[in-house]
């Protein structure tokens, strides 16, 4: 029954996690970027109100949520700061793969401690993105980035299967082009013990599927923020005596950009609610993510664009913005690789 | 929030399809191939009627309400993509009351109702009504239309001339848009029906056009055409009261922009139908021409498939915004825009997919590439879609 309306408790969820980003989040964004973290109070705040469990099933003391219930948080932190949204988020999308494979057992054994320690983060590599040898039960290897200036806890994904790493790991600081807020590093791991590890492409398939909708619907509210802080900029800006936005080539370009985020959003709801039926959202998932990549091509220069040469400076958010979807848009494999699970249904 | 289609549905698009595959897919390519809609008597519209089509959604007099669609606007562009799917063209060529319809039942009186939907209860033979709005000077400005209605006595008399009317020279009637009252610009705005063979009426010329030659798009003149007081929509009791003592008097104009809102949904879904036939043709050629390992053909078909699911998405949001009696301004005019300009780009690709075997002019993705065109320029084109959503989204003055 097509119904595009969301259930009193999605709502709920959607106003608090949006009142909370844009009370707790937005004011300090510059000084999280900087800093490279996020305020420990404010970690401590989301992790009050569970957000932090948002999807661990209730039975290990989470939320017991879907996928719809994170694309629609996601959104809401992607569009303020989807670098502290990985920050706050400290199991991240490495949750899905212990689901996947190990379910409640993993789970137990390697999600809880993460969320038990204050500051612990998982991190999840792609092997896709990385040099990893294995040999007697130990990897080594070098991931160029990660998102992240903590791994307590490495899982690494394959087409065919995923390792646990917890010791073993060292971290370079990186500058990061984007997602600052969260850390940036490049991961190395010497001879690290793998203390977990399974094989079942299908299973990884469907991990990676959700993984992609989680960096899809960070990337989502990342072009919400850059259209929307854009078209309210050009209904308040003048030039030649009215606002820029009443020139019809802006206002045209800002009525592509708003259909562009609509079909972001369509899509990974679309590929949300597969997964949370049931079925197998593979194809579904990397659509959204190819669409949301190819969208952020287009918003995020254009978000700039409009704001001229304020764009281009840090007083606006757009610069960040721009460089923020960028980063998201190389993160779980990239775009042609989700390019070509999207073209699966071609077999 | 749910975007399965129910059971229920789904049959009725099975049986869709199955009339689509056997009958209409046929028809259209004969109708391509002549280069002409069909004749009227040609067997195609009868089974029509055979198979049920052609009559009104109203339920005759004393009926249940007839104020609207019963359906819903979800139900009705789901189906309507099925059967574009098969041919736009000939969904617009069928018999019934067609584009009128959702206007008469909302606005018309009892005994316009009887009268001009009456003969499309049963209908004794295939019959067909029209809805005038377009003129040569222009389509989407509706304020600045031409066609003057001017009242003498017991009658209005029309002149003007409306371009582009789909099955005008076959229609009973035609549900005329002319200005009452030019001074009031929109305001003036009404609705008239005309009946065929009213003097004044007439210089019928079908026009010739690239694709979508399924059905006639008709060009004709009011020539002091003189028509009783009571075939102005919403009037007959009424008749008497001058226009602006009465409220009903501002539906004509109000009835033609909500028709535009509410028919938009159904426009962009028909440009998804011919779409996805369009993605459809392209995957079977690529698997009968071993195309299907190639890099650069499975990215396009990618692309195809994921444009058309989010415009589809983007169609059926309108529509059932629309269904649930919400705004749907801007997102009838996305979705209308977004599912007409990506079908644009589906047939253009698959052309290049097709490489020279496109241009021979006899594959159905050259004719789906001709067809496709016309959805973004019928209700308004890609561009005053977005200037529509201009005003809603930035307040871009009028």
């Amino acid at each position: 029954m097509i119904d595009f309306s969301l259930n009193e408790d999605l709502e709920l969820i959607v106003d608090t996690i949006r009142s909370f980003s844009n009370e707790r989040i937005l004011p300090k964004i510059r000084v999280f970027e900087s800093e490279r973290r996020v305020d420990d109070d404010v970690c401590k705040e989301f992790a009050m109100a569970s957000f932090d469990r948002l999807e661990l099933p209730e039975s290990l003391g989470g939320s017991g949520l879907g996928m719809l219930a994170r694309v629609l948080v996601n959104e809401e932190m992607g569009a303020v700061d989807p670098g502290a949204a990985l920050a706050l988020d400290r199991l991240g999308p490495a949750f899905y793969v212990l689901d996947a494979f190990g379910g409640l057992k993993a789970l137990s054994q390697f999600a809880r401690p993460i969320l038990e320690t204050e500051g612990k983060r998982a991190v999840l590599v792609l092997e896709s993105d990385s040099t990893f040898d294995v040999e007697h039960g130990r990897v080594s290897g070098a991931v160029p980035w990660i998102p992240s200036s903590r791994a307590d806890l490495v899982v690494i994904l394959s087409d065919t299967g995923a390792r646990v790493v917890e010791h073993g790991s060292s971290l370079q600081p990186l500058r990061g082009s984007g997602l600052r807020a969260a850390g940036a590093s490049s991961l190395r791991l010497e001879h690290a013990p793998v203390i977990a590890q399974w094989q079942d492409a299908r299973k990884a398939a469907q991990a990676l599927a959700k993984a992609r909708l989680y960096a899809a619907s960070l990337l989502l509210g990342v072009l919400r923020h850059s259209s929307e802080f854009s078209r309210n900029y050009a209904m308040n800006r003048e030039a030649f005596g009215r606002p820029i936005a009443h020139h019809q080539g802006l206002a045209f370009l800002i009525v592509d950009m708003y259909t562009a985020v609509e079909s972001v959003r369509l899509l990974v709801h679309d590929a949300a609610l597969k997964i949370d039926r049931g079925e197998d959202g593979t194809q579904e998932s990397a659509a959204a993510f190819v669409e949301a990549v190819e969208a952020s091509r287009f918003i995020g220069p254009n978000g700039v664009q409009i704001l001229g040469g304020h764009g281009f400076m840090q007083d606006y958010p757009v610069e960040k913005a721009m460089r923020e979807s960028r980063a998201l848009g190389l993160w779980m494999g990239g775009i042609d690789r989700a390019r070509d699970d999207a073209s699966k249904f071609l077999e | 929030m749910d975007f399965e289609i129910s059971k229920e549905l789904r049959k009725e698009i099975d049986e869709t399809r199955e009339w689509g595959e056997r009958q209409v897919r046929p028809a259209g390519l004969e109708a391509d191939r002549n280069g002409a809609p069909l004749p009227v008597d040609h067997l195609y519209f009868r089974r029509y009627l055979e198979h049920g089509g052609g009559r009104t959604r109203w339920h005759g007099a004393g009926g249940k309400s007839s104020s609207g669609s019963s359906d819903g606007v979800v139900k009705s562009v789901i189906l309507g993509e099925e059967t574009s799917y098969w041919d736009r063209g000939m969904t617009i060529a069928n018999p019934g009351v067609g584009l009128p319809e959702g206007i008469v039942l909302a606005s018309s009186t009892e005994e316009q109702k009887q009268r001009f939907l009456g003969p499309f209860l049963e209908p004794d033979r295939p019959r067909w009504a029209s809805f005038a709005l377009t003129e040569p000077s222009g389509g989407s400005d509706t304020a600045n239309f031409k066609t003057r209605a001017r009242r003498d006595g017991k009658h209005w008399v029309l002149s003007g001339a409306k371009c582009f009317i789909g099955n005008a020279s076959r229609a009973d009637w035609i549900l005329v848009q002319a200005n009452a009252d030019p001074d009031k610009g929109r305001a003036g705005q009404r609705a008239f029906f005309v009946e065929q063979g009213t003097p004044g009426l007439g210089g019928f010329k079908i026009e010739k056009k690239m694709g979508l030659k399924a059905y006639e798009s008709t060009s004709f003149t009011l020539e002091e055409c003189r028509i009783p007081e009571n075939n102005l929509l919403g009037e007959g009791e009424r008749s008497s009261e001058k226009p602006e003592q009465s409220d009903k008097n501002v539906k004509g104009y109000k009835s033609t922009m909500g028709t535009l809102n509410a028919s938009r949904p159904g426009v962009a879904a028909s440009a998804i139908g011919i779409a996805r036939a369009a993605l459809d043709e392209s995957i079977s050629f690529a698997r009968a021409n071993d195309l299907m390992k190639q890099i650069r053909v499975r990215d396009r078909l990618e692309l195809f498939q994921r444009k058309l699911r989010a415009a589809w998405l983007m169609v059926l949001k309108s529509a059932w915004l629309a269904d649930e009696g919400k705004p749907n301004i801007v997102e009838a005019s996305m979705g209308k825009v977004y599912a007409a300009e990506i079908a644009q780009d589906i047939a253009t690709l698959a052309m290049e997919l097709l490489g020279v075997v496109g241009a021979r002019g006899d594959h159905l993705i050259e004719k789906l590439y001709r067809d496709v065109k016309a959805l973004n320029i019928v209700e308004g084109t890609g561009q005053i879609q977005r200037v529509i959503m201009g005003r809603q989204l930035v307040g871009l003055p009028r």
